[in-house]
């Protein structure tokens, strides 16, 4: 199922962060916001959740975001509130709270827990307290609880940030992996070589406007990349055909 | 098929919940049955639960007509204190928030003084409507003054510190005005339980049960707000309503409890803290465990208060502090060995 977004506004106050974008986001696919810091892209995930107040219309279903409260949507944030005291269990459990409503506790439900803690190897440390995991783990514990959420939509903002090479890949597989059970996936990417080897669509955005939608084939080797960076990227592509974005000679140099 | 070995064990253990419901049994006999006129334990539960046997007399009218009043009260201001509190701390994010934060304590203090200083000396007998009034009165200016009604809990929070120092800034004045009224004033600050009655247990049991009926109804959705907004929304909630929801409630249970029974302090940070280090959990579905342990805290607290110095009795403020602070030190000491 598709989320069609029309005219979407979004202002804090007199400041316009999203400006009048209008796109498709094609369900039971990876599609990736991407663009410079402050391009809008945690405000586009912000809009999505139902959370800030915008103009223009974001349907899901036919129906508006913010007026289904019974979408299933999870949502893994870049810097998450850490709650103090709570162990990896209860961390992940919160997930089943939309399902199986708050402080449930079923067999199914413990079950599934265990099992989301296998796939992310959390499992032996749910007795841990979140608040002493390392980055990684924590990384791991908030795409656990997203997988407990069983969600139908899956918003992610900078899901690989603060992971080292191995752990990007393998949380980034993670979420492939939803795509198989018909979850739509919607994240940010800093990283946009990553986001062209997972994602399906990608969405450059610029100053809250969207410059340019496609496949990633069509949209890293577009000029409206380069652009969205003010020129200060290149493009090149191994022996494989895999394409690898990095920041300019000139940038590194200025740097 | 699932299977308990194939699952994570369960979060929650009801059986700590039923053993502090025990212990609150247990303390609430003690209590009545201990004083300057000791009577049987089991004469008292007798009496308490009109069996065969109970006491008879003057033996039977302290015990309900004076201890017994005491004792609920004092389980009531407990429970209200200690389940405000950690709401508090769920709500602001922070382990130190105790039910006073608001400008609460500083209000009702203000509306105490107020009624202990006027000219008329037949405010004294609505000193709790005073203290009642200037609680609430002070946790909605805080609401008011920080704008954005529950955006941003910190701003809430900073409002609060500033009412309460104003309020406390005008009782100072007033109590200087009036240096008679020091002694009176002082002595509802460190908090007692000696006007309690049955008609004070009446009212204050109404507004403690329909606060703890709202936070014992919400208490689950309550570990939402441990987490960012954006967080709690995707899981479902709403956390700006949820927020204005249990620090309604919350605030009507600590109005309630100061009007009855004055500032009892450290109630609403200790026990807390005490459930959750020794259960090792932080999940608020404990808070129906944290009302019991506050109400047993307290009951025992107010027993000391009147036999450690019999016949004179001691503000029940310094006993809670006396024998919370070091007992809290000593559980966040062991808090590590504890959880291992």
């Amino acid at each position: 199922m598709s989320i069609v977004i029309t005219d979407l506004t979004l202002r804090y106050g007199q400041k316009v962060v999203l400006d009048d974008i209008s796109l498709e986001i094609v369900g039971q696919r990876w599609t990736c916001l991407v663009g410079p810091n402050g391009a809008g892209k945690t405000s586009f995930l912000r809009a999505l959740l139902g959370m800030a107040p915008y103009t223009g219309s974001i349907k899901d279903g036919g129906i508006e975001v913010f007026q289904n409260h019974k979408r299933n949507v999870a949502f893994v944030p870049q810097h998450p509130q850490i709650p103090q005291g709570m162990s990896v269990a209860e961390y992940v459990m919160l997930g089943r709270s939309k399902r199986e409503g708050w402080g449930n506790e079923s067999l199914a439900s413990r079950s599934y827990v265990r099992k989301v803690l296998e796939e992310t190897y959390l499992f032996g440390m749910q007795g841990n307290l979140v608040s002493q995991l390392s980055g990684g783990e924590m990384q791991r514990a908030l795409i656990a609880r997203a997988l407990a959420q069983e969600p139908e939509l899956i918003l992610l903002d900078e899901p690989t940030s603060a992971l080292d090479l191995h752990h990007q890949i393998s949380v980034l597989n993670n979420i492939e992996l939803l795509k198989e059970e018909g979850v739509t996936i919607i994240s940010t990417m800093h990283d946009i070589t990553l986001a062209a080897m997972f994602a399906e669509q990608i969405v450059i955005m610029k100053e809250g406007r969207v410059l340019l939608t496609g496949s990633s084939q069509d949209v890293i080797h577009s000029t409206e990349l380069k652009q969205a960076f003010d020129n200060r990227i290149d493009v090149h592509t191994l022996d494989s055909g895999r394409p690898v974005i990095v920041a300019s000679k000139r940038e590194r140099e200025e740097k | 098929m699932s299977t308990e070995q194939s699952a994570i064990a369960k979060i929650w253990n009801w059986r700590i919940t039923a053993f502090c419901a025990l212990i609150l049994l247990v303390v609430t006999i003690a209590a009545v049955s201990f004083g300057p006129i000791s009577i049987n334990f089991f004469k008292v539960f007798k009496t308490l639960f009109d069996l065969p046997g109970g006491s008879t007399g003057q033996d039977r009218t302290v015990i309900l007509q004076l201890r017994l009043p005491r004792v609920i009260l004092g389980a009531l201001v407990g429970a209200a204190l200690a389940t405000s509190g950690a709401v508090y701390q769920t709500v602001f994010h922070n382990p130190l928030a105790d039910p006073y934060l608001l400008g609460a304590a500083s209000g009702a203090g203000l509306g105490a003084t107020i009624a202990l200083t006027s000219t008329h000396h037949n405010l004294y007998g609505a000193l709790p409507i005073f203290a009642f009034v200037g609680g609430v009165l002070a946790v909605m200016t805080s609401f008011i003054i920080s704008g954005k009604f529950f955006a941003d809990p910190n701003s809430l929070l900073l409002s609060g510190i500033a009412v309460g120092s104003f309020a406390t800034a005008i009782q100072t004045y007033l109590q200087q005005r009036h240096s008679a009224a020091l002694r009176p004033v002082y002595s509802w600050i460190l908090g007692d339980l000696t006007s309690a009655s049955w008609s004070v247990v009446a009212w204050s049991s109404i507004y403690i049960a329909i606060a703890l009926f709202i936070l014992f109804n919400v208490a689950k959705q309550l570990d939402g707000l441990m987490l960012s907004d954006e967080e709690a929304y995707s899981l479902g909630i709403n956390p700006k309503r949820l927020r204005i929801i249990a620090v309604a409630a919350a605030t009507l249970a600590t109005a309630t409890a100061v009007s009855a029974s004055g500032l009892i302090g450290f109630v609403g940070i200790v026990v807390p803290h005490l459930v959750r280090g020794l259960t090792h959990r932080v999940t608020n579905r404990s808070l129906i465990t944290i009302s019991m342990a506050g109400a047993a805290f307290l009951v025992l607290a107010d027993l000391g208060a009147r036999t450690l110095l019999s016949p004179a009795e001691l503000p029940i403020g310094v006993i809670t502090a006396f024998v919370g602070a070091p007992f809290f030190l000593f559980v966040l000491r062991n808090r590590r060995k504890l959880v291992q």
